[in-house]
């Protein structure tokens, strides 16, 4: 694939359409773009001009259609001998050109929609910076997305590596979930955000105008009072109903992250194939990625304290493509034992990780430096305790509480030089392991300031390409062992 | 922004990076004019705004004309004492495999980067620093974290020939 590509060559390739169906599904994406539309209609219905919503709403989908179809009407894409050309825009138009070469995957998403319609979204993976949307078609028939896949691989790997018909033996995977397990990873993930949502909800000008806010007495003192014996019954036996508030709770938090587990990781399943791990999962949305293994990063095997207890781990790459969603991070496996994380490693290429790990603890003044940068608050406090017991006593419990968390952070944060790479442990609550290889750091800080340098402490930080993991960094090492750290680290890495 | 903590502890702790290793170079002192000029005008929008939120809100109150004199003695002192801080603290050094900024005041970052991580290389000049003769490096790397590592107040000879010697190392290692 050397000789350039001609333009006027057949090489480009005949032009092609996005599936017709798209002006459909690509209707949901145009819905949910403009929010601030519902809110005027909602607003012009609520003072009961009725008929300016109702033409206000046919204005915004006459609009959206449009919109939607010169999109569609405006958008080709070709597929040439080495690449794919995107040519798009109603009025200013955009030409582009990805050469395979660049082409890192080709990630395969379908929404619920698109499943009945047999369609999919693709996206070519370029590893250009995250959030850029470098090539997407938004609807084209998933018999043709797969074939764009796998026409992609075969030249990536010079054409020879990859057969179609390797899709069609399916080996058994490297890692899947069922349903059990789904359920369990769905109560690790426990969640209160519905709570959120509601006092989103009640804090919104539309929740006020219902009088809708379950955090005031008086909602709830209404809503009983029209159910009159239900009342009655809850103030004789207030506390048996504060307990069965407290496990409606519980139980509330354990569906929301069951349902939100479900939504996203059913049928989750790995599989190795040609360049790397391909995933697939998904409830409503099936998304089919696949990982290239040369790509990844960095790993991170995560648990919180019950989780560790159970011996339950995830496991997570950093990768330079960023994975669908905000996240970033390639969930490689969401709830694992030790055995099945090292043979995702192994599946990464790399080695597994020794079975008792010597760590090289930080020092003390990681908890003790915060003690000095949080001293002033501490003050404040001690005085409001003197003067106000009811502000200060709460204030200076949340202070060495903190003091506390970083304590029990401290007893588990330490690092551990392993063959060519680094490991790093942090954190009580968020417990992390990061596998971190020294030829993927792209650079090292050594960060001090006012406080740390009195105590001759450093951090150091890793620059990692790609997204999703905040800061890989170690801390509170003496200044002079970080240093060394350092220089060990960079020689192993180039 | 000038806290007397920092002060203090600026004078009794030695400052580390310049003293532990000799082969660190400094910037050009012109780099301070820079500086200077660039919290010159800081200050001075700030005095701006002070000035005119004494004029209209502060007329009738106790605080009344504070800001407009505290403002550019608080300026004085800022421009007088950091500039010369900062430069002190601005060391760098290339070798035929690294490149490293010492760098910062209060929060110091001392910054490592392989050259052949180093995925490209501008050379910056803004106005002021065109003014007073400088240029900075800017050196772009994959990571997400620091990804761009500055180095101002070079030479424009000397950043031209850095990023040439970039240059020579630069390759993409992603398969």
């Amino acid at each position: 694939m050397s000789e350039p590509t001609l333009r006027e060559d057949t090489a480009v390739g005949p032009p092609e359409h996005l599936h017709p169906l798209f002006l459909l599904t690509g209707l949901g994406g145009s819905l949910r773009g403009v929010a601030g539309g519902y809110v005027a209609i909602g607003y012009l219905a609520v003072s009961g001009r009725w008929g300016t919503a109702f033409f206000g709403m046919l204005a915004l989908i006459a609009f959206m259609t449009i919109g939607l179809f010169l999109y569609w009407r405006r958008f080709e894409f070709r597929v040439g001998a080495n690449e794919i050309r995107i040519d798009s825009g109603i009025v200013s138009r955009t030409h582009r050109s990805i050469p395979f070469d660049r082409i890192q995957d080709v990630d395969i998403t379908q929404g619920p929609l698109a499943r009945v319609l047999g369609l999919a979204r693709v996206k070519f993976e370029t590893g250009a910076s995250a959030g850029q949307e470098e090539g997407v078609l938004q609807a084209i028939r998933l018999e043709r997305a797969e074939q764009l896949r796998t026409l992609v691989r075969a030249r990536r790997t010079h054409a020879v590596s990859v057969e179609p018909n390797t899709e069609a033996v399916e080996l058994p995977p490297v890692y899947e979930m069922k349903f059990p397990r789904l359920l369990l990873t769905g109560t690790f993930n426990f969640s209160l955000a519905i709570f959120a949502g509601l006092f989103g909800l009640a804090s919104s000008p539309v929740g006020e105008a219902m009088g809708f806010d379950p955090f005031s007495r008086t909602f709830w003192v209404s809503i009983l009072s029209v159910s009159g014996p239900a009342s009655e019954l809850v103030m004789a036996h207030r506390y048996a109903t504060a307990a069965a508030g407290l496990v409606l709770l519980v139980l509330l938090g354990v569906v929301t992250g069951i349902i939100r587990t479900a939504l996203t990781d059913f049928g989750f399943r790995l599989d190795r194939t040609g360049v790397g791990l391909r995933r697939r999962r998904g409830l409503f949305t099936r998304t089919d990625v696949t990982l290239p293994v040369s790509r990844a990063q960095a790993a991170v095997i995560a648990t919180g304290p019950l989780m560790d207890r159970l011996r339950w781990r995830e496991f997570r790459v950093q990768s330079l493509a960023k994975d669908e969603g905000s996240k970033g991070s390639h969930v490689l496996a969401p709830l694992a034992r030790d055995a099945e994380v090292d043979r995702i490693i192994g599946e990464l290429g790399w080695q597994p990780l020794p079975p008792r790990i010597a760590w090289t603890r930080v020092s003390l003044e990681f908890v003790i430096v915060l003690g000095v940068a949080l001293s002033p608050l501490f003050l404040v406090a001690i005085g409001n305790l003197v003067f106000n017991p009811i502000v200060g006593g709460p204030f200076l419990a949340v202070l060495l509480g903190a003091l506390g968390l970083r304590w029990l952070a401290w007893r588990r944060t330490g690092y551990s030089v392993d063959g060519d790479r680094i490991l790093v442990r942090t954190g009580w609550w968020r417990r992390r392991i990061t596998v971190l290889p020294a030829g993927k750091i792209q650079s090292v800080d050594l960060r001090e300031n006012f406080i740390t340098r009195a105590f001759g402490i450093a951090w150091l930080q890793f620059g990692v390409a790609g997204g999703g993991m905040t800061g890989h960094s170690i801390p509170a090492i003496p200044r002079g062992e970080a240093r060394k750290l350092r220089d060990l680290l960079l020689d192993m890495g180039v | 922004m000038v806290s007397d903590i920092e002060m203090i502890a600026e004078a009794v702790l030695p400052s580390p990076g310049a003293d532990v290793d000799p082969d660190l170079l400094p910037v050009e002192p012109a780099y301070k004019n820079v500086l200077r000029a660039r919290m010159s005008v800081i200050w001075l929008v700030l005095w701006a705004a002070g000035a005119v939120a004494d004029q209209a809100m502060l007329q009738e109150t106790a605080a009344a004309g504070l800001p407009t004199f505290v403002i550019p003695a608080l300026a004085a002192v800022a421009i007088l004492t950091a500039p010369e801080r900062i430069y002190r603290r601005l060391h760098y050094k290339l070798t035929d495999r690294l490149l490293q900024v010492v760098r910062g005041w209060l929060f110091h970052v001392d910054t490592v980067v392989p050259l052949v991580r180093v995925q490209h290389i501008d050379v910056t000049r803004g106005p002021l620093e065109k003014a007073f003769g400088v240029a900075t490096l800017v050196v772009h790397t994959a990571g997400t974290h620091n990804s761009i590592v500055m180095l101002p107040g070079l030479a424009p000879q000397r950043a031209a020939e850095i990023r040439d010697i970039i240059r020579e190392h630069v390759r993409t290692d992603f398969a």
